[in-house]
């Protein structure tokens, strides 16, 4: 940035996305709010009082946390036809950053899941080894068994539906996905039908018509994926 | 130095206190010095298992507070001199010891015999806390039920957390016919949910019940099946490495001559 006296700290530039308001990250948060309302004031005329405008705000290098946030947001609301559709900054707080890397990390784990005991992950989890019934294994993201899946999975913790619960031997319990679940079928119906539900690797997945819990070979797993 | 082994299971009635008296009367059989230690307070078996109910004067509970010495509550046994027995408290609860004390006694005694057989009360409370504290290693028996199977699988779970580490495994009452006709779960369906060693099986006998009946442990019949059960586990112990014994009962001579004739047997 120029020394001098401050200018265009704030810049509002047309995009194909939209306008995004791009806000100096050098000068002080006071400055640059004293800039935006004068801006604001200045160009009521331009938003003027036509159809909504969406913008996009853009901090750059600057940390805008919640309260700074609220702050550009209020100022916002004074021109009307402007409507905020995200915050974008280039920086993320070390807490944000650690969520996301979990989210994005698959964590592996080598022991058996016996009854009463419970395997809670976030992101991803391979467990090397059975979930035996009464035992749980549950992640945020997806749930691979290179075992036997006798207990209970839940992928997709926080409400992402695109997980999937996959078994070398799939004869679980209960497998949930977000807040779909299934039940297995109950036991010794019929003498033929004690063994396993599947004779290969599949994975348990919502199914979008009828948001029911659905089963696929493994190998199908990529097709499901590049669908998504 | 002896080394104390805990007899446990979650479930109840899946032969824990018979499986104690048995697998420590195989071991003195063997003539080695056993203490079998009841740790079910309250609701004490092992010394009616073992016919000496009526030989009890001082028990677990009075040893742990000073009322007596630990020497002066221990029972022998009527048929074996190496084998003793540290009854339970029939008129406290489980309350009425603390692990700290149960660790105290089983040191104690170690020095004096070669294994100390705990049995273990049914449940994970504190009942099971105690006897597990003492321990340096642990055996589970289960039935091949599906419930019994599920209560062994969460004690092993817990007992990996202990310093007895991964425990042992009895299957007790296998009946061959029923898992044959795929009635009930087989040894190998067992033994590859709960993926720990097994120790030994125990067929389903009648004569175990009559021998609970008589107070006499039915590992001193050498006729029967279970008491050969009982014996292989107690020569596994020692290190012996011993073979499965067939559960299919032996067929009679008419069954086999219906199977050599092609008829169903």
């Amino acid at each position: 940035m120029k020394s001098g006296p401050p200018k265009n700290l704030v810049t509002i530039k047309g995009t194909k996305d939209g306008l995004t308001i791009m806000m100096d990250d050098r000068c002080s948060f006071e400055d640059l709010k004293t800039e935006l309302q004068e801006k604001i004031e200045k160009d009521k005329q331009t938003f003027g009082h036509g159809p909504e405008v969406e913008v996009t705000v853009d901090t750059g290098y600057r940390f805008a946390g919640a309260k700074e946030r609220e702050e550009i947001t209020n100022l916002l609301k004074e021109a009307e036809s402007i409507r905020i559709k995200e915050f974008r900054s280039e920086v993320i707080s070390r807490e944000e950053a650690e969520r996301l890397r979990e989210e994005g990390s698959l964590t592996s784990i080598t022991r058996i899941v016996r009854s009463g005991q419970v395997i809670s992950v976030r992101g991803d989890v391979l467990l090397l080894g059975d979930v035996n019934p009464g035992g749980a294994v549950e992640a945020t993201g997806n749930v691979y068994i290179l075992g036997t899946l006798k207990g209970t999975a839940r992928a997709g913790l926080e409400g992402n539906t695109e997980a999937v619960v996959c078994a070398s031997v799939m004869e679980p319990t209960q497998i949930s996905v977000s807040d779909v679940m299934f039940y297995a079928p109950d036991r010794y119906e019929k003498k033929q039908q004690q063994g396993p539900m599947f004779d290969e690797p599949v994975f348990a997945y919502i199914e979008a018509p009828d948001n029911q819990i659905s089963f696929e070979k493994t190998r199908l797993l990529t097709q499901f994926q590049n669908k998504l | 130095m002896g080394e104390a082994i805990v007899i446990t299971s979650g479930k109840g009635g899946v032969g824990k206190t018979t499986t104690s008296a048995n697998i420590g009367t195989a071991l003195a059989l063997q003539g080695k010095h056993i203490c079998l230690i009841d740790t079910d307070i309250g609701l004490r078996n092992l010394d009616v298992v073992m016919g000496l109910e009526n030989r009890i004067i001082y028990d677990l509970v009075d040893a742990a507070e000073g009322r007596c010495r630990v020497q002066q509550a221990l029972i022998r046994d009527k048929r074996f001199d190496c084998l003793h027995l540290l009854p339970a408290a029939q008129t406290k609860d489980k309350s009425a010891l603390n692990p700290e004390q149960m660790k105290q006694i089983v040191e104690e005694l170690k020095p004096d015999y070669d294994y100390i057989i705990i049995d273990c009360p049914a449940g994970i409370e504190q009942g099971y806390k105690n006897a597990v504290s003492g321990a340096d290693q642990a055996v589970v028996v289960t039935t091949p039920d599906t419930s019994a199977v599920r209560d062994a699988d969460r004690i092993i779970g817990l007992l990996e957390q202990e310093p007895t580490g991964s425990p042992k495994l009895v299957i007790n009452r296998v009946r061959s016919h029923m898992s044959n006709r795929g009635e009930m779960l087989d040894v190998d369906d067992v033994v590859s949910t709960l993926a720990v060693d097994l120790l030994g099986i125990i067929v389903d006998d009648e004569e175990v019940i009559k021998a609970g009946h008589q107070g006499e442990p039915i590992a001193m019949n050498p006729k029967s099946r279970a008491s050969i059960g009982y014996r292989n586990i107690a020569r596994r112990i020692l290190g012996e490495s011993v073979p499965l014994m067939a559960i299919d009962e032996k067929k009679g001579f008419f069954a086999k001559l219906k199977g050599m004739l092609g008829l169903k047997a």
